[in-house]
């Protein structure tokens, strides 16, 4: 009997600890070692991150790190998962930097080095300070279009909304989708909303986000409330496939890639190998959303690598490990040829990356490096220009919602509300 | 003498039995309180705090969430297509499972293989049953290229592209989950109703119909409250299935409670709103599982 209670004692006081243990931070297998959480998609798979990681610790004696793999897409959601259960880690991949910077968490890298080495080193700046290297750019989105359906019905590439309106209407007299759109996956279905937004209000009023922060414009102002508008239209003119909703963003792809709609306004990834072999890539177009009067206006995102934690428990190898891997074009050169990632480094032109690109790769590419009118991608942007908390999320579901809700004003209100309630006012 | 003996012997060895399972209750306790007791009450105290996933400190702010929580039409509107499903799955999954339960209630080998079939669902995770609906039911998927090959439709359908049909949809998913459950349970109070009571009712004159009134439904009595029970329990918090089918969508339409608040707490960062979101959570759960199997509990005592 003695026995027996010392045994239920010790199981008592095991299972307690194992307990509270779990509930406390778990150290990594190795506690010198810093961790980096990554996300694994077809093009940057496990075999990339391990060789990148190799490859960004060389020179680093003495540093290992350990690779955190967050289970999607939503880095952000997961990097916040790790700081409640106290595993923030030490560096981190390709995350939103702005909703971390109110609990201070990432540090900013050294001014002199960005400068150093890359073409906009102050464009992911957060208050003038960045937590992302600024090494490659996005165009969010470009139209993409078949050649030969436009050669087929004798369509011109547009230039000005109208143009795009009646190159709608011809497509569809013609029985083709106009535009496919991968309806099923909100961030992709906002692809026409994303083009509105940075094209017609932040084209004509760049500070736009900036004043909504300060809440001198809202959404339900005519500016954003007419763009947002044509949203509308497009969806009421049969624009895309009735049943759009359902298209996730593979079909979509192949569904652009095998004729059966004549355009897709998709971000610029979409000129890399992972999409595209250089045959398809042949027969393919793209030009910037439309505006009104023709004016060219670019929604620019300056993309990043990796951000580092500013609790890390060693931040000056932490950095010196991020800054390595944001350098390295061995793993630039990874991104470029799959993912089509324009990159933006001062010191190393494209041949330096060793790569192989399509001409719709190198075409769209100059949109880039051109002199024109760039603008924030609205909902895509790693600065200043981020929206708050939450309303990405909230801004892409409103493209599938306006399938069903043609209250445009409506929608807008509550986005207002939504942009308010985040921002604590 | 003898008799005094043998009790003290019996009230010995009870005791001696019943020590000999403490370690093991103990454990089982000490679990239940480390895994389960341990995170409610923390998720109780930070629902009264604005707590923020990012940030140590937090402040008390009393029952502010639980007041936003009765006045957020986002919630609401969660609420309502929870409600939706739990309502289509319980009544449909019972229904068709008590079916399947009395079609496939004999003891061949045949039957033994399609009951096996029909358990498949349930032991397959929900994100991998989601996967493969999510295959059949997009606009290229199984279901619109039968329907379109068989003349039924012209152009897709939008199975999970409209509100209504994308909850249609996920209804359908999960009843085809649960009702794998159910049959198991039905099969199981099906096999347990003495044969005797049916000989009975026939000599009575019953036919069919009146010896399922008769004997079957009420003797499955304890299984219907252990099948609707749980049914409701694990629809009320349906996450996965959702995440893959219509991640939430279309337009935020497909949402549930539960998906709602891990929204709320990693998306807008707030923490101590969601857990007032998952203990409001918890208690309807909890008052739905009580009422339910007090009802149905009250029908098995007029047995």
């Amino acid at each position: 009997m003695k026995r027996n209670r010392v045994f239920a004692a010790v199981a008592v006081g095991a299972i307690s600890l194992l307990g509270v243990t779990a509930c406390s931070t778990s150290a990594p297998k190795d506690d010198k070692a810093l961790t980096f959480m990554v996300f694994e998609t077809p093009a940057l798979d496990a075999t990339f991150w391990d060789a990148s990681i190799d490859n960004a610790l060389e020179g680093l004696s003495g540093v290992t790190v350990e690779k955190i793999v967050s289970p999607d897409a939503d880095r952000n959601a997961y990097a916040k998962q790790l700081q409640a259960s106290g595993q923030f880690p030490d560096i981190l991949s390709s995350i939103n930097p702005k909703d971390f910077l109110d609990a201070g968490l990432l540090e900013p890298f050294d001014q002199s080095w960005l400068k150093e080495n890359f073409l906009q080193p102050e464009a992911n700046n957060i208050d003038g300070e960045t937590y992302i290297p600024p090494t490659n750019a996005q165009v969010i989105p470009l139209v993409f279009y078949n050649k030969q359906i436009f050669a087929d019905n004798n369509i011109d590439v547009p230039t000005t909304w109208a143009e795009f309106a009646d190159v709608i209407s011809k497509l569809k007299a013609a029985g083709v989708t106009p535009l496919e759109l991968a309806g099923a996956e909100a961030w992709a279905a906002s692809m026409p909303l994303v083009g509105l937004a940075s094209a017609d209000v932040l084209g004509q009023d760049p500070e736009w986000i900036q004043k909504r922060y300060d809440g001198d414009v809202h959404f339900t102002d005519p500016l954003f409330a007419d763009a947002m508008q044509k949203a509308a239209d497009l969806v009421d003119a049969g624009a895309y496939d009735s049943a759009a909703l359902s298209v996730d963003y593979a079909t979509a792809n192949q569904n652009f890639l095998d004729g059966k709609s004549g355009m897709y306004p998709m971000g610029s990834w979409f000129t890399g190998s992972s999409y595209l072999t250089p045959e398809q890539a042949a027969n393919i177009g793209a030009f910037p959303w439309p505006t009104d009067d023709g004016t060219v206006v670019i929604p620019f995102n300056i993309g990043g690598t990796t951000s580092v934690a500013s609790q890390s428990k060693d931040v000056g190898n932490a950095s010196e490990f991020a800054q390595n891997w944001s350098l390295d074009p061995r793993n630039l050169s990874v991104l470029i040829e799959t993912d089509g990632a324009y990159p933006m480094m001062k010191n190393l032109t494209l041949d330096d990356f060793d790569v192989e690109v399509s001409d719709l790769y190198t075409e769209t590419y100059g949109l880039v490096t051109d002199e024109n009118t760039k603008v924030s991608a609205f909902g895509w942007i790693n600065n200043d220009d981020a929206l708050a908390p939450g309303l990405n999320d909230l801004f892409y579901a409103m493209s599938q919602s306006l399938f069903s809700n043609s209250d445009v004003e409506a929608q807008l209100a509550q986005l207002d509300a939504d942009w308010d309630a985040a921002v604590g006012q | 003498m003898s008799t005094q003996v043998a009790a003290r012997r019996r009230g010995s060895g009870t005791r001696r039995r019943g020590l000999s399972l403490a370690p093991v209750a103990w454990i089982a306790i000490a679990l239940y309180a480390a895994f389960l007791l341990y995170p409610i009450v923390q998720s109780v105290i930070q629902s009264f705090t604005d707590r923020n996933p990012l940030k140590p400190e937090s402040s008390f702010v009393g029952f502010a969430n639980y007041i936003e929580l009765f006045q957020d039409p986002r919630l609401a509107r969660s609420l309502g297509f929870t409600l939706v499903v739990v309502v289509f799955v319980t009544v449909v999954a019972n229904t068709l499972g008590l079916m399947f339960a009395m079609l496939l209630n004999r003891s061949t080998v045949n039957y033994r293989v399609m009951r096996t079939l029909i358990f498949i669902p349930q032991v397959l995770s929900g994100v991998i049953v989601a996967f493969i609906w999510r295959s059949i039911l997009t606009q290229n998927g199984l279901l619109n290229v039968t329907l379109q090959n068989l003349g039924l439709t012209d152009t897709a359908i939008s199975w999970i592209g409209t509100p209504e049909l994308a909850t249609l949809s996920i209804c359908v998913v999960v009843s085809w989950i649960t009702i794998a459950f159910s049959t198991v349970v039905y099969t199981a109070s099906l096999q347990s109703v003495p044969a005797e009571l049916y000989e009975a009712a026939k000599v009575d004159g019953a036919g069919v119909f009146g010896r399922f009134r008769n004997v079957t439904f009420p003797m499955i009595a304890p299984g219907m409250t252990i099948s609707v029970t749980l049914s409701l329990i694990t629809t009320l918090k349906l996450y996965d299935v959702i995440a893959v089918l219509t991640g939430g969508g279309p337009a935020n339409s497909t949402k549930s409670v539960a998906y709602y608040l891990i929204d709320v707490a990693f998306t807008n960062n707030r923490f101590g709103y969601s857990s007032a979101i998952a203990i409001f959570l918890l208690g309807l759960t909890a008052l739905v599982a009580y009422t339910t199997t007090g009802l149905l509990r009250r029908r098995e005592a007029h047995l």
